[in-house]
Formats: structure tokens, C-alpha cells, sequence
């Protein structure tokens, strides 16, 4: 009897520390994504591990098992460096990240006209207005850019 | 998957949704898991119908994915709206390779056409065939049409060209 109460404690006990680790715990991938998007956001600057751990909130050892994940996979690239007179790396993303920059103004994109635009149809990007107007300014921005539709 | 899209591209996305709202929207999908339409409009104080267009318009494109559930006391359909980081990548190259298309087709024609134009703002250009009917007279402002020359801005065109393939990698 005695033996079997002291059972029913001892799983009772050990179901809320388990119950108590997933609450403490994050998941990993979790972790990655956000440690993947921090490295991204930094660019070419890249970010040093020990900043990037302390910005996630995660140990060091849990800091440095991240990013040798994350290089693991081929997202990110470590490089040494030496801080403060201690060896630390820092991360870089390894893949530039896709930018909307070239066409983020183009009437294009979101043009409610798209279904019956055509080079044959009652819209055609020959001489669609809207498109002339973003080629004009896109090529105004240019360097030594003078340019108007005509130029005689 | 994990996304390769940093913070200020995926505002840039929202921007070409929409406005501020679709803005101040995908900043709250961003940071939830998953959250109701209901739930994003009282957190943003826009119109519920509103709210909806806008997902609507995410749906379309795939960037946002839903997930249905009926409410057990009122019978209805609640939707619970997630942010898809992992297509955005894709959303953006499949819209470079449209305005690429565009573009190229627009080359095609400043190259193949000669143009002419009265000057007068607000007036369009018409290729030589078109003003060989209008004889050379601008239809709406009835001034002479004179050739005008568009090497520059095919030039212009033909380097825009050269961005979007080097970015698609062709």
C-alpha cells in the first residue's frame, strides 16, 4: 500500500515537471525561425552570436547550438571574430534576401486592370498610361537622367 | 519552412496591397500565430468588411492561409487567419517575372514604332500608322503632330529589363 502511494506521488511529481519544461521551454524551430529572421534583418552588418542570443532570450549554449543548426542547413554563414579580446563569430545570411525594391511602385502589381491586360486587348501595356508614368519616373530617378517621352 | 524575407520587404508587400491599413494588418499577423478577423479588427480599429478585403487579397496571392471553425453556440463560421512567411519569396518572383513580361512587351513596341507627339501636355503620343490617319493632326488638341525620338527612353526601358532579369537570375 505504502509502496503504491509512493508510486502515484512519484508520477503525479514527475507529470508536472514535464508539463511544467513544455511550458518553460520554446520550441526549437520556433527559436530557429526567429534567430533566422534576426540574422536577415541585419543584412551585411550580420550580428555576433552572443548579441543574437541575448536578443532571443536563450542561453549561450542554446545560442550556439541555434546557429550551428542554422549553418548546418546552409541559411547562414559563420565567420570568427575577435571581440573584446574573446573569439565569438558572427553571422551572416547566406542568401540575399529577396527584395520587392525593383517593382515596389509598379502600377502593375496591384493594377485592377490585370485580368484584360494585353498587348491585343482593350488594356495592353504598349500604352498603358499608368506604366508610362512609373517608366518615365523610374528613369528620371536614373543618374544624369533628362528624359521625357519624346526627346526631340 | 523558414522565410528569407527581412521586416522592411514584407511592409513593402503590405504597402502594395494597400495602404496604411494593410500595413498596420500584416504587423499583427506577423506577430501572432494565428488570429480571427474579428480579432484583428478590434485590435486595429478598422471596419471588420475591411479587415476581410484585405485577407481576402493576401488569400489570393497565398500569403495568408485559414482555417475553419464553427462557433458552438452561434452556428457560425469563425476563420482564424495565419501569415504564410515561406511564399512570399515566391509572390515576389512570380510578380517580377509579370512586370518583366510587361516590360518586355512594351520594349518591343517603343523599338518597333516610330512616334509623334504635338508637345502639348496631357496629349498622347501616336505610333506613324496612327498619324498618317489623323493626318498628322493631333485629335484633341488639333496642333501639328512632329516625330519625336524615344532611344532615350528605350534605353531607359531596355536597362530596367537588364535589373529584373539579373535579379531573376536569366
Amino acid at each position: 500500500m505504502i509502496f503504491n502511494i509512493h508510486l502515484f506521488i512519484l508520477n503525479h511529481v514527475y507529470i508536472n515537471m514535464d508539463d511544467l519544461e513544455l511550458v518553460k521551454m520554446p520550441k526549437r524551430n520556433d527559436l530557429e525561425q526567429r534567430a533566422l529572421q534576426f540574422v536577415i534583418n541585419t543584412g551585411f552588418e550580420g550580428v555576433l552570436q552572443s548579441e543574437l542570443w541575448r536578443h532571443l532570450g536563450a542561453s549561450s549554449r542554446e545560442g550556439s547550438r541555434i546557429a550551428l543548426k542554422l549553418e548546418e542547413k546552409g541559411l547562414v554563414r559563420r565567420e570568427k571574430e575577435l571581440r573584446d579580446g574573446r573569439w565569438t563569430y558572427r553571422l551572416y545570411p547566406k542568401r540575399i534576401p529577396a527584395s520587392i525594391d525593383s517593382i515596389a511602385d509598379c502600377p502593375c502589381l496591384m493594377c485592377p486592370d490585370n485580368p484584360r491586360c494585353d498587348p491585343s486587348g482593350p488594356v495592353s501595356p504598349q500604352d498603358c498610361d499608368k506604366l508610362t508614368e512609373w517608366l518615365l519616373s523610374v528613369s528620371r530617378n536614373e543618374p544624369n537622367a533628362s528624359i521625357a517621352l519624346g526627346d526631340s | 519552412m523558414l522565410s528569407n524575407i527581412d521586416d522592411a520587404t514584407l511592409m513593402k508587400i503590405a504597402e502594395a496591397f494597400g495602404n496604411e491599413e494593410a500595413i498596420q494588418l500584416i504587423g499583427i499577423l506577423k506577430n501572432s500565430e494565428q488570429i480571427t478577423d474579428d480579432e484583428i479588427a478590434n485590435k486595429t480599429g478598422l471596419k471588420l468588411n475591411f479587415v476581410r478585403k484585405i485577407l481576402y487579397k493576401l488569400y489570393d496571392h497565398s500569403l495568408v492561409s485559414l482555417r475553419r471553425t464553427r462557433d458552438p453556440k452561434t452556428g457560425w463560421f469563425i476563420f482564424h487567419w495565419k501569415l504564410q512567411p515561406d511564399q512570399l519569396e515566391g509572390f515576389i518572383l512570380s510578380q517580377k517575372r509579370r512586370v518583366l513580361e510587361k516590360l518586355n512587351t512594351r520594349l518591343e513596341y517603343e523599338k518597333n514604332h516610330d512616334f509623334y507627339y504635338c508637345n502639348t501636355p496631357g496629349c498622347k503620343r501616336v505610333p506613324f500608322e496612327e498619324a498618317v490617319e489623323l493626318v498628322f493632326k493631333c485629335p484633341v488638341c488639333g496642333k501639328a503632330l512632329m516625330h519625336c525620338d524615344n532611344a532615350k527612353f528605350v534605353q531607359s526601358l531596355m536597362r530596367k529589363v537588364e535589373v529584373l532579369r539579373k535579379e531573376l537570375g536569366e
